[in-house]
């Protein structure tokens, strides 16, 4: 178990990097740390590898208190964004490098190597420096050299992301494999959300040094805790329009939708999905809680369009995204209407989540 | 492929050359076969061989090859590349380049500042300087460790001068791993600081693999200016009897003092084909190494 307490990292010249972070991460858990750039999730795996000194606050893995430890003697090994190979050594001397430093026997080290390589499809490889390898290659074998050292902790900064997009998605795939057969504790960073769901057990989403949410990625992508999370989620972003509960109802971008029990009166922020909508081209019968628009823009996606409506309304004048699947995107500049699905959206205030309406 | 990216031509091309050409002929290429065509002469500075230099062929060559000062001046000149330049300069130079790698901007610059500033003043100056430090009665040297008295330069002028070398050319050194020190990834060495590393498993492992060519590069040239070095003339002139007498010093004090240009133009010779053989080794060496990376 990796534990974090208080924990913060301020880098001279006043920038807090880590603001008093608390953090408990599970035995064998895969946990990603996402967020855009300069969040401080590169920051805060760095601060866990030992790599930064935190000025405030506490790291334990397991049962050992690591704030002031070296980070060769955290147990931890890390891949990095570059792979960071030795270029004048061989693969199975870079797979080795931790065992060498750790006075293992060649021959021993050399075994446990080649049978990390195997493990990797690297045997045929062994002999080769990193210059002559493709990025996925080198991306292999530094998973190796991680996983050959045995470390309690794999701490990886974006594995993926200086592979091109087909080899991302395959990599990804066998990553999640390899961590559930090696059930290590894993720790990854990365700013894409798609990886961060796919891959993760569990998401912390950070912003400004802080972390805006902890969940399982259904938790996250479905109830995002706050507005900052749920704009972050989603392939496409999640529309937040802003409205108010009175009378009984919830008034929104001009429709008038049923008001959640429990919802006091007073200004929301009403969150809704583009894939929890349905699109239709002519005005829902006997129904009031669609919102409407003029199709402004379309845009591919492959099987489905997202499609970007203005609102007519002066008073609130918001563009509205929906997914409507193929062959039925409708055309530019004709009137349509958009009705959440119930259970779907989302309402704010005072940016936490309120409840799903 | 077309070589004539410019669409000059040949003729037009060779004319844009021609003057750095004749530069380099007139104070190059002429003085380095006239000081050659001297070394087999027995031209002097004064007197009849003034005058009427005669032919002596090899002459000056076997009586150089033979002279106990030559040998001498030979062995001290090894000592003070080795000492000055490979051992002071080139160590210490990495050792402050690497210290300063990471630490913030003032500390760096000021102490760049102060090491660059041993190395841009005029040689007669600092030769001044160093004289003025090491003095037996005035010196700072002296009043600082409470030695009246001591006469550095007459009781160790090797150590000395060799001393003063380190101070004085350290900064090319430390400017050229620092610049090198820039280009190791830093991932790589986070990696072997996560398995365990060291400092000098660092340094091993990730810093001087990836900064070998700058080290062959910097030991070459620092050997070469050493080796050709004259500034510590103005510090010891060779002395006390020839005990700090390098090469280039005992070549002046033979040529100029003592009158015998021809052999002085032969002993010049001599260092010439020393010179020739150091850069050639290198540039084997850099061919061995390129060949090693294209393969």
């Amino acid at each position: 178990m990796i534990s974090l307490s208080g924990l913060t990292k301020e880098f001279p010249g006043g920038v807090r990097a880590i603001d008093s972070l608390d953090l408990e991460i599970a035995d064998g858990e895969f946990f990603a740390l996402l967020g855009p750039s300069g969040c401080g999730k590169t920051t805060l795996l760095r601060t866990i590898a030992g790599l930064e000194t935190p000025t405030s606050g506490n790291i334990r893995i397991g049962a050992v208190d690591v704030t002031r430890l070296p980070p060769g003697r955290r147990d931890v090994a890390m891949v990095f964004q570059d792979y960071a190979l030795f270029p004048h050594m061989d693969v199975t001397a870079n797979i080795a490098y931790p065992l060498r430093i750790k006075k293992v026997p060649r021959a021993a080290r050399e075994a446990k190597a080649a049978e990390t390589a195997s493990r990797l499809s690297l045997s045929e490889l062994l002999g080769r420096r990193p210059g002559q390898l493709s990025g996925g290659q080198q991306q292999r074998v530094a998973l190796a050299r991680a996983i050959a050292s045995h470390p309690t902790v794999f701490l990886f900064d974006e594995p993926l992301s200086n592979l091109d997009a087909r080899l991302r998605l395959e990599a990804r795939t066998f990553l999640k494999r390899l961590q559930r057969e090696l059930a290590v504790t894993t720790v990854f960073v990365t700013h894409d959300q798609g990886e961060a769901l796919a891959l993760a057990d569990r998401i912390a989403v950070m912003s400004a040094g802080r972390i805006m949410q902890v969940g399982t990625p259904s938790e996250v992508f479905q109830r995002p805790a706050n507005t900052f999370v749920a704009a972050f989620i989603g392939s496409t972003p999640m529309n937040l329009l802003p409205g108010r509960a009175e009378n009984g109802a919830l008034h929104v971008a001009g429709a008038v939708l049923p008001l959640p029990p429990g919802v006091r009166e007073g200004p929301i922020v009403y969150g809704l999905r583009p894939e929890y909508a349905d699109l239709t081209q002519s005005p829902p019968l006997g129904r009031n809680d669609a919102f409407t628009g003029k199709v402004a823009v379309v845009e591919n996606l492959g099987t489905a369009h997202l499609v970007t409506l203005e609102s007519p309304s002066a008073e609130a004048n918001h563009l509205l995204q929906v997914v409507v699947p193929e062959g039925e995107e409708p055309g530019l500049g004709t009137p349509a209407w958009v009705t959440p699905r119930p259970g779907r959206a989302l309402l704010y205030r005072d940016d936490e989540l309120l409840t799903s309406a | 492929m077309n070589t004539d990216a410019a669409g000059l031509g040949r003729g037009r091309a060779a004319g844009f050359v021609l003057p750095a050409m004749v530069l380099i002929g007139v104070f190059l290429v002429f003085p380095a076969l006239w000081t050659i065509y001297l070394g087999l002469t027995d031209y002097r500075l004064t007197g009849l061989a003034a005058a009427n230099p005669r032919v002596v062929g090899a002459d000056n060559y076997t009586a150089a090859l033979g002279d106990e000062r030559f040998h001498r001046s030979l062995w001290l000149t090894v000592q003070y590349v080795l000492g000055s330049a490979v051992l002071g300069q080139a160590v210490l130079g990495f050792t402050i380049a690497w210290m300063l790698r990471d630490r913030p901007g003032p500390v760096k610059r000021i102490t760049e500042a102060l090491v660059l500033l041993a190395w841009i003043l005029p040689s007669s100056v600092v030769a001044f300087l160093w004289i003025a430090l090491l003095d037996r009665d005035e010196g700072t040297l002296n009043a600082l460790l409470h030695t009246p008295g001591f006469a550095w330069l007459l009781d160790y002028p090797m150590p000395s001068i060799i001393v003063f070398n380190v101070w004085r050319g350290t900064a090319f050194s430390m400017m050229l791993y620092g610049a090198a020190l820039e280009n190791v990834p830093p991932s790589q060495l986070e990696t072997a600081r996560l398995a365990g590393a060291s400092t000098l498993q660092q340094l091993r492992d990730v810093v001087f693999p990836a900064i070998k060519g700058h080290v062959l590069t910097n030991l070459l040239l620092i050997s070469l200016w050493t080796f050709n070095d004259f500034t510590t003339f103005q510090i010891t002139a060779g002395g006390p009897e020839g005990r700090s007498e390098i090469l280039p010093v005992y070549i002046y004090n033979v040529a100029l003092r003592d009158g015998q240009l021809g052999f002085g133009a032969a002993i010049s010779s001599v260092v010439l084909l020393i010179n020739l053989v150091f850069a050639f080794a290198y540039l084997r060496l850099l061919r061995g190494r390129r060949e090693a990376v294209t393969s």
